[in-house]
């Protein structure tokens, strides 16, 4: 392939993907999501802007300089990365197949998708906090040179962690579990290379030493990084490459079932067929099935900690902090994307009546019924007198009275389809109302409890969480009722958004 | 049922996709709305189930349910959705259900006992020909053909006095096609109902409608009452007359 070629290709290529984010339906045609989604990353920027200036005072007058401590720290700005990448950075694999049958090398395509993996601008995004902050701390010591060093040494760690996270969101395609060895060995370096021995601390010793390489542009460090990028990069070559031909040669194994009446909801009426269709949802269909297993996790190892464990034992905040979410977290993971499952077969509900009154209150009862677990776990503590029995009934019943109802809410605006059984899911599900909502369900029980506790003691704040919690259980017939009439009005907007990203 | 639309129009960016000024379908009749792509034909369909919001206009239906008069707009009142069956895509299917759970969960929120449900399917025994019930697949497992008839049945499950089939004989084999067709003249017979089917199957829908109706571009060209000789003749004469080659 000739040079002009190729970098006419290149071009088309990236000018295509600049394109798919701003010609995305969904994208292309709300201005408040457009000004939101802007809202959002601008505000997550000025945020580490403030970190990265008010970082330098914190580390000023210690033993190491402030960018050591920094430097040492760069494992855990990793994990954060690699766990933010989940919701930002995508696959090659399926973009790669629409252009498979064109007269172009899969060689030359992967390449390129790959390039621009470690090009994209989200690598760039931790800038916002190590430029100010390697403003203050790096020019005295390094020059102004060894500030760009510094730069673009942390801008090259964050390029190995794409390709990191690149081959084990592959990996996880393939079975979900692989999640746990990326987790795993995160968790392990920072175990064994920071706390294990104090006396050879290897991890936080050895990135401080890399990175003052960088500053003082020492060769040997940029040849570390080569070192390491370039097999992780032939890695990813080679697996996207089988992957592109296990998403066109994709074959769904047709399984057997059996037809479930599940006759003993039978009792329930309309709302018992609803409950049926949120259990066969959640068993039979991939992409449910693991949000729910996701969440369902969380929410057992929350329960645990709290019930077997004395690690949060110590601040009564964090006792009560912690027994909320037990109770909180499946339901924000799962009701998040609350609506966007039925957005497969939205048009086929909504010619018939109400049903989606009766779905939303199928929903409800689903998420009410799950929380027979948190509360059963909480009987330890109950027992072991670390909580009363009053804040474990304010936590259930703030969850079922108040943050449902907030997250419900998202019903009404959520339009994105998200597809049920797809294997190789893309990322972007979530919109950024989606992560507000979810964020505040989480936040809002924390603030509660918080003022609560402060201002007054434990069983004030339980007593108060009941009575908010109580109102807003009693009234369930009615926040879901105007739920459904605002679904209603917004309906002809939803159902465009529904059909549009099936 | 009768379905009066008047002074619809419907606009998707600068391409007009509907403008009819005045339209009625009256009680008992089967209505073939054929045309080209993108004459409209599905818009007109979501749009008379409020699945899509018209710019301008309305849709009505009236008439008699269990000997009570009834008159509602689609866009203001959820009323209509008792009697009516629709099926337009896949889009109207909870593919992971089996058929037999599908229907019976629509026979449900239609107030239908299992033993109804039992003996309404033994109707379409010969239009799903083996092919849907004890399969034990989901219907996103099932064929392009055997998603469409799972579709047609759910539709017409709860008899409906007003059915609409946007594209019914898409993806059949040729025997089912025909069986098709026997159905949809048993059922407007036996029920009586106002039926709307959308088709490019010209010799089909000629077949089983008693009256024709010609889109193109949004816009109603012709209506044609029975006269099937006539009929024929015309319509193939419009479509042959679109050939540019």
């Amino acid at each position: 392939m000739t040079f002009s070629r190729a970098w006419l290709i290149y071009r088309s290529i990236s000018q295509n993907q600049r394109l798919r984010t701003r010609r995305h339906p969904m994208f292309e045609k709300k201005l408040a999501m457009k000004i939101l989604s802007y809202i959002f990353v601008a505000f997550w920027a000025v945020y580490l802007v403030m970190l990265g200036f008010t970082a330098y005072s914190y580390f000023e007058g210690s033993a190491l300089e402030a960018f050591d401590w920094i430097d040492g720290g760069m494992i855990w700005f990793l994990t954060v990365d690699f766990l933010s990448r989940f919701s930002m950075q995508e696959t090659p694999a399926q973009d790669i197949k629409q252009y498979k049958l064109h007269n172009i090398p899969t060689g030359f395509l992967l390449h390129t998708f790959l390039f621009r993996m470690g090009l994209h601008p989200y690598n760039l995004f931790w800038a916002f906090f190590f430029v100010p902050f390697g403003i203050r701390a790096i020019p005295q010591f390094y020059g102004i040179m060894g500030f760009f060093g510094f730069i673009i040494g942390w801008w090259l760690m964050y390029v190995l962690n794409s390709y990191w996270y690149l081959f084990w969101r592959t990996m996880l395609n393939r079975n979900f579990f692989y999640v746990i060895v990326p987790l795993l060995t995160y968790a392990a370096l920072a175990y064994f290379g920071i706390f294990f021995d104090p006396d050879n601390q290897w991890l936080f010793e050895g990135t401080i030493r890399l990175m003052r390489g960088f500053c003082q542009w020492n060769p040997l460090c940029w040849l570390v990084f080569v070192v390491v990028v370039v097999p992780l990069y032939m890695v990813n070559f080679r697996l996207q490459k089988a992957a592109i031909y296990v998403e066109i040669a994709k074959t769904e194994v047709v399984k057997q079932f059996k037809t479930h009446n599940m006759t003993f909801l039978d009792g329930l009426g309309v709302i018992g067929e609803y409950l049926k269709l949120e259990v066969k949802s959640t068993v039979r269909n991939l992409v449910v099935r693991k949000q729910f297993i996701t969440g369902a996790l969380c929410m057992l190892m929350l329960c645990s900690l709290f019930s077997f464990s004395n690690i949060y034992d110590e601040l009564p905040f964090m006792r009560v902090f912690i027994c909320v979410y037990c109770f909180t977290c499946l339901g924000v993971m799962t009701l998040t994307t609350i609506m966007c499952a039925e957005g497969n077969y939205i048009d086929g509900l909504m010619v018939r009546r109400e049903t989606v009154l009766s779905l939303l209150k199928a929903k409800y009862y689903f998420q009410c019924m799950i929380l027979i677990v948190p509360l059963l776990f909480s009987l330890m503590p109950i027992i072991e007198g670390k909580i009363t029995w009053l804040t474990a009934l304010g936590c259930l019943l703030f969850t079922t009275g108040a943050v449902f109802p907030f997250i419900f809410q998202l019903a009404v605006y959520n339009d994105i389809t998200i597809h049920l059984n797809e294997k190789l899911t893309k990322t972007g599900r979530d919109t950024k109302v989606q992560m507000l909502m979810a964020g505040g369900a989480l936040f809002l029980p924390m603030l509660v409890m918080y003022t609560l506790v402060e201002c007054f003691n434990d069983d004030v704040a339980a007593i108060s969480m009941i009575s908010i919690g109580l109102i807003g259980t009693v009234l369930h017939p009615l926040w879901l009722r105007n739920i459904y009439e605002r679904f209603m009005k917004r309906r002809y907007e939803n159902m465009d958004g529904f059909r549009n990203s099936r | 049922m009768n379905v009066t639309i008047e002074k619809l129009t419907k606009s998707f960016g600068e391409k007009q996709a509907l403008n009819i000024d005045h339209y009625a379908i009256h009680s008992g009749e089967t209505i073939g709305l054929v045309g080209n792509n993108g004459a409209g034909k599905t818009t007109l369909f979501r749009i008379i189930l409020d699945l899509l919001h018209a710019d301008s206009g309305c849709v009505t239906i009236d008439g008699l349910v269990e000997g009570m008069p009834v008159s509602c707009d689609t866009s203001k009142s959820e009323e209509w959705k008792a009697y009516t069956g629709a099926f337009v895509d896949t889009g109207f299917l909870i593919d992971y259900l089996t058929p037999e759970e599908y229907f019976r969960f629509i026979a449900k929120i239609s107030g239908i006992s299992d033993a109804v449900l039992h003996d309404r399917l033994l109707q379409f025994d010969g239009f799903m020909n083996g092919e849907i019930l004890g399969q034990k697949t989901l219907i996103r497992n099932l064929s392009m053909g055997n998603k469409q008839k799972v579709g047609i049945i759910g539709a017409m499950l709860h008899y409906p006095q007003l059915l609409l089939l946007d594209e019914p004989f898409n993806f059949l084999d040729p025997t089912s096609q025909l069986a098709m067709k026997y159905l949809l003249e048993t059922y407007s017979k036996e029920h009586h109902a106002t039926i709307i089917v959308s088709s490019h199957n010209l010799t089909h829908t000629l077949d089983i409608c008693s009256r024709i109706t010609l889109l193109e571009h949004g816009l109603i060209i012709k209506d044609y009452d029975r006269d099937y000789a006539m009929l024929t003749s015309e319509i193939e004469a419009y479509f042959k007359g679109n050939i540019n080659i």
